[in-house]
């Protein structure tokens, strides 16, 4: 006879068995093969050679991208942390201070409509109507006289990446504005209420009260910011494919080119392996070194 | 039952309504076989590129296309236990590798044979060489003992020195040169005019007149640019021509193997190895006086040119007069001579060869050809998917009969009544069937496919890294990016790196190749603009 518990208890997990095993299928084992795929020499469809260390010494030790992609990587992801951090921040806080609720949802409309136009669309709008010789920028400047500053951006090495990292202005049409409004929303009116009777309003009640009470979805737009920044390479390679040279290369592009255009399967595993660690490795870092609203409060 | 059910009812329904499997196959563009299902013993998948794909409207002019739909419609006609299913498949290697290996290619494919040689070794493709050294069996039936086809099928095919010089380097053929393109510089003849100019007849001319145009400006004030290229055009096209200007005068030193098979089509043709062996003796590094000249001058072009090399629309630039040429291959002529509101006058000229006043190492000859090949088609392991996989190529090839009707409906096209029907439909590729004429407006490329094939084909020498890590340092390097000695140091390292991988993974025998160098050390020794012995010992 089961126990009214212990039937709870194997429901729950049978509810959730179905999608363990499909991310355990989907995701861990492909995790695992890939820090096993990583010591081998090896190809779709030809023999596998086993190669030890080979290939992270390789990465690390003599591929003349490892160092520039690296540094690429970390430019750019300290950008969007940067964009990520301020700009939707303080249009949420905008946002927020809206005398109407009705207002604050148009606004909360206006500001996440964006969020349904697919990324590959706004890169290639970027890269074709607002970059390009004929684009938007250089017309721009050609029409107020400043024709020596036109050129081809996202082809000059001087501003490919400083352009790649300028697609999305102003930052703001994405879920961080909801997030962070959500957050401000949450503050307790008793809070605004002893401010405000406190004289603190202004820029000193946004720095000094409200983005402690924010620190939760600051927290997260970091630690989801970082990993994008290590992981994500999509855009790049739609507009620059890492190029000029390797002037907006980062690891994970030339780990996607060593694995499906030059087959050399190992070799990407690796660097996806080191992508795995570093990533890893920031995230405890975050968790550990930056606080959340909850724990200022002593909530936990 | 409750209604608040009634929500949740119709998502079970509709979903799986959504995941039933469709009551009858995915269609396909080509025309509907007469034979019924039960009758059908072949059902052949043929990728044909989108140049000749059924239903689709190239540039989005006129009518849909259907000249492949038509033929292999007879084709069923002729054989009614074949249905033809013609579909398209991204021609990204990416997909591609994934259905081959998985043997769920499509049994006819249009690709780059190129990016075919890197998976030979893995009985992804069949080799054609046995099937187009015996006779066409339709050429035959149709009785003209002087036809060609008659003897071999290989014979049907007009640029003999492209067609088999797709060739791999191991020294089969697996791919069907079913058509050629070429490039050429299609001009603003209307703009010329206006400006004086004619179409050059050497560098120098060419650059002139580049720069008058540079100095032209359009009625609104804006600056015209003088020529539209993309860098995949220089990191391939331009490389090809250029080299083989300086380096034509060398090649009785350096051609150091004549392949039995494809030297007498290509004449000089220098393959990897070569390439290879000639780095390791110092040539194509900084102190490779010739090599240097390449890169020179095509700097001196990027000048002319737009700024963005990685742009995609360069046609929208030439159409709307913001350029006065754009270097591409033959198909814009169908988009140029169908617009009724072009506004100008268009001709294609090529690109005009150095003199000894673009460089002393100029050879004196005319640029040869660079492009060749335009659909290629492969046949692929899911023809031969009726044998065993653990057989050798060759027994497979002897005991498929899948694969004698996929053969067969490639003979079956190559014949010229039906060829014409699919190549010659509308204005893009030149034919590369005997019999069978180029429509007018192709015929300048005509003209340029007669030229003698070039001396070698770089990007396509060692593979895609090596490809790819030349294109983007080129990138940089014609950006100003990089100056040449260091763009010419990555150089270095990637033709040493490209010639490493395909050492360890080919293992040649070099010994001839060193055998034949001290052999061709006379006729080098008359030659000037060599590499210092210094700098072959240094490597």
């Amino acid at each position: 006879m089961i126990s009214p518990r212990l039937q709870s208890t194997l429901g729950c997990y049978g509810i959730v068995l179905p999608s363990l095993a499909l991310l355990t299928l989907f995701v861990y084992l492909p995790v695992a093969w890939a820090f096993v795929g990583s010591v081998y020499e090896f190809e779709i469809g030809a023999e596998a050679q086993f190669v030890g260390f080979a290939n992270y010494a390789e990465y690390i030790w003599q591929d003349p991208t490892a160092l520039p992609s690296l540094l690429n990587m970390l430019a750019l992801t300290l950008i969007a942390v940067a964009v990520r951090l301020s700009f939707p921040l303080v249009v949420a806080r905008l946002i927020y201070a809206l005398p109407t609720e009705r207002w604050r949802y148009v606004y909360r409309v206006i500001f996440l409509a964006p969020v349904v136009v697919p990324g590959v669309a706004i890169q290639l709008i970027w890269s074709g109507m607002i970059f390009s010789d004929a684009g938007l920028l250089n017309q721009l400047l050609e029409s107020i006289g400043l024709v020596h500053w036109s050129r081809g951006w996202l082809a000059d090495p001087e501003t490919a990446l400083l352009a790649v990292a300028a697609v999305g202005f102003p930052f703001v049409g994405g879920f961080e504005v909801l997030i962070y409004y959500a957050g401000f929303s949450s503050i307790p009116d008793s809070v605004n209420e002893a401010s405000a009777i406190d004289g603190c309003t202004g820029w000193q009640k946004f720095f000094r009260i409200d983005i402690p009470m924010v620190l939760s979805q600051l927290k997260l737009i970091l630690i989801l910011t970082i990993i994008s920044g290590v992981q994500g390479f999509e855009h790049l390679f739609i507009l620059t494919r890492g190029g000029p040279g390797f002037e907006t290369t980062v690891p994970g592009l030339w780990m996607y080119f060593n694995a499906f255009s030059f087959q050399r399967m190992g070799y990407a595993c690796a660097i996806g392996v080191l992508l795995f660690i570093l990533v890893f490795g920031l995230t405890m870092l975050n968790l550990r070194y930056f606080k959340s609203s909850e724990q200022l409060q002593g909530v936990r | 039952m409750s209604l608040k059910r009634l929500p949740l009812i119709l998502i079970v329904v509709v979903g799986t309504w959504l995941l039933l499997p469709p009551s009858k196959p995915e269609s396909t563009d080509s025309a509907p076989s007469s034979a019924a299902p039960e009758d059908v013993r072949y059902t052949i998948k043929v990728s044909p590129g989108r140049a000749y794909l059924p239903g689709t409207h190239p540039y989005g002019i006129g009518e849909p296309l259907r000249g492949l739909a038509d033929v292999v419609a007879a084709f069923e006609k002729r054989f009614p236990d074949t249905r033809i299913d013609i579909l398209t498949v991204p021609s990204v290697r990416e997909y591609l590798v994934t259905q081959l290996s998985s043997g769920l290619a499509p049994d006819i494919l249009n690709v780059n044979v190129e990016d075919v040689w890197t998976d030979v070794h893995k009985g992804w493709y069949v080799p054609l060489d046995s099937f187009l050294e015996k006779p066409n069996p339709f050429v035959v039936e149709a009785g003209d003992p002087q036809a060609p086809g008659v003897q071999q099928w290989w014979d049907m095919f007009r640029y003999q020195a492209i067609s088999r010089g797709k060739a791999a380097p191991d020294g089969f053929s697996y791919c069907l040169t079913f058509d050629m393109v070429e490039t050429g510089i299609y001009y603003n003849k209307s703009l010329f005019a206006q400006l004086g100019l004619e179409p050059p007849q050497d560098w120098e001319q060419f650059i002139a007149g580049m720069q008058r145009i540079q100095a032209h400006t359009r009625a609104d004030g804006k600056p015209i640019v003088p020529l539209l290229i993309n860098i995949a055009a220089f990191n391939d096209w331009t490389k090809d021509l250029f080299f083989d200007q300086v380096y034509r005068d060398l090649l009785p030193g350096i051609d150091l193997y004549q392949d039995l098979i494809r030297e007498p089509y290509l004449d000089g043709y220098l393959d990897w190895d070569e390439l290879a062996f000639l780095r390791q003796k110092g040539f194509f590094s900084r102190h490779d006086p010739r090599y240097r000249v390449v890169w020179e001058r095509m700097l001196e072009l990027k000048q002319f040119t737009n700024r963005n090399l990685m742009a995609e629309d360069l046609v929208r630039e030439f159409v709307t007069q913001r350029a006065a040429m754009i270097w591409t291959v033959s198909p814009l002529s169908h988009r140029l001579q169908s617009d009724q509101n072009l506004g100008f006058d268009w001709d294609v000229f090529y690109v005009p060869p150095f003199t000894r006043e673009t460089t002393q190492f100029a050879a004196g000859q005319q640029m040869c050809v660079i492009g060749g090949a335009a659909t290629q088609l492969e046949v692929t392991n899911s023809a031969i998917a009726d044998t065993d996989p653990s057989l050798p190529m060759a027994d497979r090839i002897a005991q498929s009969e899948r694969l004698q009707r996929v053969i067969a409906l490639l003979q079956f096209l190559c014949m010229p009544e039906q060829y014409v029907q699919i190549v010659n439909e509308y204005p893009a590729y030149l034919p590369n069937i005997i019999g069978v004429e180029p429509l007018p407006v192709l015929k300048p490329f005509e003209k340029i496919l007669a030229r003698r094939y070039t001396t070698t084909k770089w990007v396509y020498s060692f593979g895609l890294r090596f490809s790819e890590i030349q294109r983007r340092m080129l990138e940089l390097y014609l950006t100003g990016g990089a100056q040449l000695d260091e763009f010419l140091g990555w150089q270095e390292q990637n033709i040493d790196a490209a010639t490493a991988s395909m050492l360890r993974r080919k293992q040649p025998d070099t010994a001839h190749l060193e055998r034949r160098w001290q052999e061709l050390a006379p006729v080098r020794a008359t030659m000037v603009g060599l590499p210092p012995l210094s700098a072959a010992a240094a490597q």
